[in-house]
């Protein structure tokens, strides 16, 4: 085993302690399971609402999407397994063990891009050739041509692991403890246009409604033999996204009373809010990036 | 073949299938951290001009009606809600549509690509489909490439007189499949074949994203046409009412008389 793996004892251990002891805690309280019942569309509302629930929920939002973006960056800027590893674990224990969401849940959240993972890699791995690659690790001789495993092949999709890992746990740190809501506030600090913004507010509260609406005519369609098969099927999709989308439209107008009447001018006001980002969360932060600069030119 | 290792040769098979069938069609959206930093900021840089004229176009349209903002909130909704959806598939698989095409023939690609770039970043943040990192990439291949195709094919299929149900399903499946294609050169074009380069790591992708991406392009085609004639029976008035919708070919008329 290389030496260089002992970097990650402690924060491996650390991580592994804290969802110990969280878990051991949550015994004592009720068991969540089954509080939403299984429909689709579920996962939508699945991420924003731990973000409400997480214990990180009243750190500032422009502080943890800044960390967040910064560790996500490094993930991908730096190409180093070792630095994306340590995001990956840094990540896990901000979100489980600050965050408090259960661990079970996040490992659920992290195998999301799997398939895109593995199917991506097994590409990348895998080189097809008609001769035999000079110096592959493994080759398959196929009808008349070559499955090669080379050596750089494999170490970019080790990397690669590592990266997506990293780079999909601090994105995850983001969205799993900062509700959409004040993302876009974020955004519009970052002087994206209002229109955007605005659109982004509405899309978002729309996106909800429109859900809800969708189940409830897949329900009166399937209780009136809507999907009994194949062609059925499609005929019942089509004419309810169909319906969905006239239904909306006439609703948009009414929102758009709705806003007029209480006074929009092209602008909605929430009310915001006020967090702080404390100097020891600050510091922090800090200090784990200057740290994962150090691995970087330590162990490149 | 021992029984032992026809076990587990058979084990092996139903796990690629079950990764090569049953995987969810959204997974097209390529994954957060995994394209190098520098083609994250090429697709991005590619996507500002389109995204600059559709935000420019709809300003206009809003500054012309400042109604149709909740219209736009809801088209753009809509394509978030019906690329969320399961759809009905032959393998019994998870697949989802794109929406981009069918949004970009009712609404125009311009809009499209802004109200796509928003739907994508909506699912980085809510589902985990597609990244931060990503965006760019995804939005010219499924808010850019894609749209513009379907919005092409089908003003030239109105051009040309085509049936009106033909021309919905050639633009939006044909549409998708530019979508998957371009997908692939991204992707191949950041991790080219050792052997091949990146010709040959292209075929590796379409390949191993074939399986869902073809019957997917058929059954979005096949969707559409049935929303597009729905909308076009039903919803005629509410179509021609709202401006926005005006500069769009789909009017109504070519069907209805």
């Amino acid at each position: 085993m290389d030496p260089k793996m002992l970097i990650f004892l402690i924060p491996a251990a650390a991580l592994a302690a804290g969802i110990l002891i969280g878990t051991l805690k949550a015994g004592h309280h009720s068991h969540h399971h089954g509080m939403f019942g299984h429909k689709h569309g579920e996962a939508t509302v699945s991420i924003d609402m731990y973000a409400f629930q997480s214990a990180l929920y009243s750190l500032n939002p422009m502080f943890k999407t800044i960390y967040a973006i910064t560790l996500l960056m490094l993930s991908v800027c730096m190409n180093n397994l070792y630095v994306s590893v340590l995001i990956l674990l840094l990540s896990t224990f901000i979100i489980v063990v600050l965050g408090k969401l259960p661990f079970s849940r996040f490992l659920n959240l992290m195998t999301i891009p799997f398939v895109f993972l593995i199917v991506g890699t097994i590409v990348i791995l895998l080189d097809f050739s008609w001769e035999p690659a000079a110096g592959a690790l493994g080759s398959v001789h196929l009808f008349n041509f070559y499955i090669n495993v080379t050596k750089t092949g494999l170490t970019t999709t080790v990397l690669l692991w590592g990266k997506c890992l990293g780079a999909i746990s601090a994105m995850y740190m983001m969205s799993l403890t900062t509700p959409s809501g004040e993302l876009f506030t974020v955004l519009e600090r970052m002087h994206v246009p209002s229109l955007i913004i605005e659109l982004m507010n509405m899309m978002y509260r729309f996106i909800f409604t429109m859900m809800d609406t969708q189940s409830r005519m897949k329900n009166a369609a399937e209780s009136r033999l809507g999907y009994k098969d194949y062609r059925t099927s499609i005929k019942s999709f089509g004419s309810t996204a169909s319906n969905l989308l006239v239904v909306s439209f006439k609703k948009a107008n009414a929102y758009y009373d709705a806003l007029e009447s209480r006074g929009y001018d092209g602008r909605m006001h929430f009310l915001q809010e006020e967090k702080k980002a404390p100097g020891r969360e600050r510091v922090l932060a800090v200090l784990s990036v200057v740290y994962l600069f150090a691995v970087f030119f330590v162990l490149r | 073949m021992t029984k032992k290792e026809g076990r587990w040769m058979s084990v092996s098979i139903a796990a690629a299938v079950y990764f090569m069938f049953g995987q969810n069609a959204l997974a097209m959206h390529i994954m957060e951290g995994y394209l190098p930093a520098g083609y994250c900021i090429f697709w991005g840089a590619l996507c500002i001009p389109f995204l600059v004229y559709g935000f420019i176009k709809i300003r206009r349209i809003v500054s012309e009606n400042r109604r149709s903002i909740t219209l736009l909130a809801m088209a753009g909704a809509f394509i978030f809600v019906i690329s969320s959806l399961k759809i009905p598939s032959v393998t019994g698989s998870c697949s989802h549509m794109t929406g981009t095409g069918l949004g970009a023939i009712l609404f125009g690609a311009f809009p499209v690509s802004i109200l796509g770039i928003i739907v994508l970043l909506f699912q980085a943040i809510l589902l985990a489909h597609g990244g931060l990192t990503t965006l760019g990439a995804n939005t010219f291949s499924m808010a850019i490439a894609g749209p513009f195709v379907s919005y092409g094919l089908y003003v030239l299929g109105k051009k040309l007189k085509w049936n009106q149900k033909v021309n919905v399903f050639v633009a939006c499946s044909v549409g998708d499949l530019f979508t998957y294609c371009v997908t692939a050169f991204q992707l191949a074009l950041a991790y080219p074949s050792e052997t091949g380069g990146v010709a040959a790591s292209m075929v590796k992708f379409l390949g191993v994203f074939a399986p869902t991406q073809l019957p997917l392009a058929v059954i979005e085609g096949l969707l559409s046409v049935v929303i597009v004639i729905a909308l076009e029976s039903y919803a005629t008035p509410e179509l021609k009412s709202i401006g926005f919708l005006s500069d769009t070919p789909v009017k109504g008329e070519s069907v209805n008389e």
